[in-house]
């Protein structure tokens, strides 16, 4: 199954490469066509996998660490607070490899915001962390509106990244995010027995040996920063986080040794396929946000799932 | 040598105060905890553990406790919470397997770790349920492989709030039977009385986050009881007894 799934990500990715405004016959490109396969195709295939993945590896962790199936960067505010330091940070004029800190450390205040705000007595409410989180979404949303209507001067370059997607994709950013989830993938699945002891109540993961405040901050730091650099890059793009860890969960069991990886790689092929989807559904060249793809594609199978596979997804 | 002391043990939360000046557990007792509820039990459990946190000191083999690592301290003792879940959906072999996890080397378990998984669950009349998910279970399943995966880390001190809680009565006999054969120290809140009195053979009485008493088995009398929990206690023939076949 998982080599299975491995190779229908490889297909996807390399038929990704050739759909698009122009279809290219690898076989016979023209020196223009090859230049749109390697210039433009490749990076933003590859760039949308790499995103894709990062929002799936993260919301396979907010989900543990804060033991809330509805978890996930947008759920818990952590993406829409990173979006605003991004934009203040576009805003303010701060040169651009600092937009990616400036949105870790606002999507860090926020999501450790709601985090407080839900736990009470060492117990985290699901209800009260989901309720913040959607607060934090529109606090973060309504000063994100606030700095389009003040700085003028910036609002064109604001409202483009607002937008979202994979329009400008270069080589560095997408070493920069590679390296990122690298980094954050193999520290998780360093600790994937650990962290699969937080799905037990706090006292019970503690006395077998785990520090739960210690492992939570770090799994939040962590999460947190593939989120902020995710969105830094391309805007806010709902519903990866959400559903690919249920998703992997269901097809493949709870064990994280697993779902980080299935969540990971799930992720990167949902958005490759809904970003090619999203370059090829309007003829001429034109493109969708990406977003209403992935909602849409992920809705869908979502609501498949719960029909179908509710028993697998949550007790209750 | 105690293998846990404690001394001047003091924690307060609201109205409550709970205070124990000194205890010496020795290896391989087996220590009932009696008192009504709201008297202490669960909180002195969680302040032996290091999961709660109050003034005074607390000694495993002469060590202190906040200078033992996490890691290190599931190698002394286990705890049965009083209430435990399992988010998303493990299977009760894998819940089971977690107990293992003190002993894991490195990242993932061995061959021994999930051979004395299966044991635990046979000793515990669970191998029929073993690729079940755990969060299907009914209260007493779910309270057995919980108990499965706490006997399962092989600590020498072993903590259980309230074990029989939603037992029937042939699982709650074999699991005090178990547990009374067993070497480890058992230190264990039990709400039932005359169980506790055939199955432990010391008892600590707490009353409002008091130490009322702390005596063995031929020392708990009636008026003692009397005292713990307000009611009238007498000793007389049971309704019916109950003994394993």
């Amino acid at each position: 199954m998982k080599k299975l799934l491995v190779i229908i990500f490889a297909i996807a990715l390399a038929a990704s490469c050739l759909i698009g405004a122009t279809a290219i016959n690898p076989f016979a490109a023209s020196p223009v066509e090859r230049d749109i396969l390697l210039g433009l195709r490749l990076p933003r295939v590859l760039f949308s996998a790499v995103i894709g993945a990062m929002l799936g590896l993260s919301g396979s962790v907010y989900q543990l660490t804060l033991k809330n199936p509805l978890a996930d960067s947008f759920t818990t505010g952590a993406a829409s607070s990173s979006a605003l330091g991004a934009v203040l940070a576009i805003a303010f004029g701060l040169p651009l490899p600092l937009v990616p800190v400036a949105a870790l450390a606002t999507g860090l205040i926020g999501l450790l915001t709601v985090y407080r705000l839900s736990k009470t007595g060492g117990i985290i409410n699901p209800v009260t962390m989901i309720l913040a989180g959607v607060v934090m979404n529109i606090v973060a949303s309504s000063v994100i509106s606030f700095a389009k209507y003040f700085f003028e001067d910036s609002l064109s370059s604001i409202v483009f990244w607002l937008m979202g997607g994979f329009f400008v994709v270069d080589w560095g950013k997408l070493l920069l995010c590679a390296v990122v989830l690298l980094i954050a993938y193999l520290l998780f699945a360093g600790k994937a027995l650990q962290l699969n002891l937080l799905a037990l109540d706090e006292h019970s993961a503690q006395t077998l040996g785990v520090n739960v405040d210690k492992l939570r901050r770090v799994a939040f730091v962590v999460a947190t920063a593939l989120v902020a650099v995710a969105v830094s890059h391309t805007g806010i793009i709902g519903f990866v986080g959400l559903i690919v860890p249920h998703v992997a969960r269901s097809l493949f069991g709870s064990d994280m040794q697993q779902n980080l990886f299935f969540s990971t790689l799930l992720g990167a092929l949902l958005l490759t396929l809904a970003d090619a989807a999203a370059r090829s559904i309007i003829p001429g060249g034109a493109e969708l946000p990406v977003g209403i793809i992935t909602a849409l594609l992920g809705g869908v199978f979502f609501l498949y799932l719960l029909q179908t596979r509710r028993e697998k997804f949550w007790h209750g | 040598m105690a293998e846990l002391r404690v001394e001047k043990l003091n924690f307060q939360r609201g109205d409550f105060h709970l205070q124990l000046d000194e205890l010496r557990i020795a290896q391989g007792e087996k220590v009932a905890i009696l008192g009504e509820n709201g008297s202490g039990k669960s909180t002195l459990l969680q302040l032996l553990c290091g999961v709660l946190h109050g003034s005074g000191t607390i000694y495993y083999r002469e060590r202190l406790l906040q200078k033992i690592p996490v890691a290190e301290r599931a190698q002394l003792f286990s705890l049965l919470p009083q209430f435990s879940e399992v988010i998303f959906p493990f299977s009760v072999a894998e819940v089971v397997l977690f107990g293992r996890f003190p002993h894991a080397q490195g990242n993932s378990f061995s061959d021994e770790d999930k051979y004395l998984s299966e044991l635990q669950l046979e000793k515990l009349d669970l191998l029929q349920l073993r690729d079940r998910q755990f969060n299907q279970l009914s209260g007493g399943e779910k309270r057995r492989v919980m108990l499965a995966r706490v006997l399962n880390q092989q600590a020498p001190i072993i903590y259980l709030d309230e074990p029989n809680a939603s037992l029937d009565i042939r699982h709650t006999l074999e699991i005090f039977e178990l547990l009374s054969q067993r070497a480890e120290t058992v230190i264990s809140p039990v709400h039932d009385i005359n169980l506790a009195e055939r199955f432990f053979n010391r008892f600590l009485l707490l009353k409002q986050g008091k130490l009322l008493a702390d005596v063995s088995r031929d020392q708990l009398t009636p008026e003692l009881l009397t005292e713990t929990y307000d009611v009238l206690v007498t000793r007389g023939a049971a309704a019916f007894t109950f003994c394993h076949q």
